[in-house]
């Protein structure tokens, strides 16, 4: 019942926002603003003439690269460096740099290092993930629970076991939510990067129709990469919601749809 | 052999000062019991005796500032957190008042972790398990994560998960305190079974004159702080013993009158 109701809400809102949007796109002109009409059948188009999954696949396998160069490294570290909180103490500043200095600024360096290809991208997408996923996979590594440690201590369980079968699990759910948080901002980092130099990619896409005065194809750029990240949530939720079926459901049902 | 297995002598013990303020009293001094092999030892103290301290000092996972702690006649580290091993190389099982199970692992899955970190598991020790399991009435919820289970059923878990691996001495800090009476009752029941079964070495700490008595072969009765031992009653009533039948045996009545008499 409540489900229902919130699906007819939400169909009532989309409602709305194209309703608005349809407005401005007759009010201003479809040389500034494209209607949701023209966005709808042009998306439909070059779905089907595989353009636009041509262009997809590129700013996908860029955000995918860049998410496991930069996300691997942000899961091991704080594993690597639980044993040392001197270690964590003197990188703390510096982490804390990384994370909070404009990445997206950084695109035209890495442009300027890696070239216009795919590598300077994927440069960007891992440097954005990198940090989000380590502050948030070392919250759950310090968070952890030190009387299960004590008591698989006092089972037997070497440091190493005790890494493995209880620091790692309790980890998992702050790691979910690092990728959860970090994997949009992922593939919005590769759509930039794309936007700033590139010959490929929906950002690519995004900026051609700027230059030709085609909006229509801007909006249908943006809303492919709205529903890739849409896509991608919606996977990352059902992964997490298997992993951690062993969770209370009051606490399980947090996923963000 | 007339080596207790375990000998506390003269254990005293109290938390470091915070800087800048007086240092805290003794919880616990000039402490002294042994165990028997095969014994069944409950410790009776009020809350914030230092009961739970002292098992932990046993257990090997908090320091005593003097006195020694003797296992199998031999000193063991209590001193120095460098040569304290938690468990003593798993021959001194530990129950705490918290459950404790790892919540993402399944009822039988919980049962066998400490088989599974000491590398013995096996199709033996698996079959152990199970009867184990099925001893204290869980069969059917093996795969039932610890969130699905009552208070009740997890202290259950928690009993057999120390049990499986068959440490020669097991301590238990008031492993029934946080259950309804008639769960407690229902688990007083199950261990004094379990126990029947193996007649391990137990050290249980408890604040229940009833339950001490209950399941004692022998009981310590500890003062307020700093704890000491104030007196020892040796309990001669026949085993088996039941919850159902226990408060109409002879003997029974007196001797809880006794031990309250020292407590209040």
């Amino acid at each position: 019942m409540a489900r229902w109701r919130t699906h007819l809400d939400r169909a009532m809102v989309a409602i709305v926002i194209l309703a608005i949007w349809q407005v401005a796109g007759m009010t201003l002109g479809v040389y500034w603003v494209s209607t949701p009409w023209l966005t709808i059948s042009r998306f439909f188009v070059t779905l089907f003439n595989g353009e636009l999954i041509r262009q997809s696949s590129y700013t996908v396998e860029e955000a995918f690269l860049g998410a496991v160069i930069g996300g691997v490294p942000a899961v091991v570290l704080p594993f690597v460096l639980r044993r040392s909180p001197v270690m964590v103490a003197i990188l703390d500043p510096f982490m804390v740099g990384g994370y909070g200095a404009p990445k997206l600024a950084l695109a035209p360096l890495f442009i300027l290092w890696f070239g216009i290809g795919t590598e300077s991208k994927i440069a960007l997408v891992a440097s954005v993930l990198f940090f989000i996923v380590y502050f948030s996979t070392l919250s759950g590594v310090r968070s952890l629970d030190t009387k299960l440690v004590q008591m698989a201590k006092l089972m037997g369980a070497s440091e190493q076991q005790v890494a493995r079968k209880i620091v790692f699990p309790l980890a998992v759910p702050h790691i979910f939510a690092g990728f959860r948080i970090g994997l949009p901002y992922a593939i919005g980092a590769a759509v930039i990067a794309e936007l700033i130099s590139s010959n490929r990619g929906l950002g690519y896409l995004v900026q051609v129709g700027a230059m030709n005065f085609d909006t229509t194809q801007c909006f249908v750029a943006i809303l492919a990469a709205t529903l890739i990240i849409h896509a991608v949530g919606y996977s990352v939720d059902a992964f997490e919601a298997i992993l951690l079926r062993w969770r209370p459901p009051e606490t399980a049902a947090t996923g963000g749809n | 052999m007339n080596v207790p297995l375990l000998e506390i002598r003269k254990l005293a013990k109290r938390f470091p000062a915070r800087q800048g303020r007086e240092p805290p009293p003794w919880v616990i001094q000039d402490l002294s019991f042994s165990v028997r092999e095969g014994e069944f030892l409950t410790i009776i103290g009020p809350s914030g005796a230092g009961k739970s301290t002292l098992l932990n000092m046993i257990a090997q996972i908090d320091v005593a500032s003097s006195g020694e702690i003797l296992f199998e006649g031999n000193k063991i580290g209590c001193a120095d957190p460098k040569e304290m091993r938690p468990g003593l190389n798993r021959r001194i099982g530990y129950v705490t008042q918290d459950d404790n199970l790892l919540p993402w692992r399944t009822t039988i899955d919980n049962v066998l972790f400490p088989l599974e970190v000491q590398g013995r598991l096996d199709d033996k020790s698996r079959a152990h398990a199970e009867t184990l399991i099925a001893a204290v009435g869980l069969k059917g919820y093996e795969k039932y994560y610890p969130h699905e289970l009552s208070g009740g059923m997890r202290k259950r878990t928690t009993l057999i998960r120390t049990l499986v691996y068959d440490p020669p001495i097991i301590l238990m800090d008031e492993p029934f305190g946080a259950v309804d009476a008639q769960t407690r009752m229902q688990l007083q029941e199950d261990l004094l079974r379990l126990w029947s079964l193996g007649r391990k070495t137990i050290v249980f700490v408890t604040h229940d004159i009833t339950e001490a008595i209950l399941l004692g072969d022998r009981t310590l009765v500890l003062s307020r702080q700093p704890a000491r031992i104030q007196s020892e009653h040796a309990i001669p009533i026949p085993r088996p013993r039941s919850v159902k039948s226990f408060l109409t045996l002879p003997g029974f009545a007196e001797l809880y009158e006794r031990i309250r008499s020292e407590v209040l």
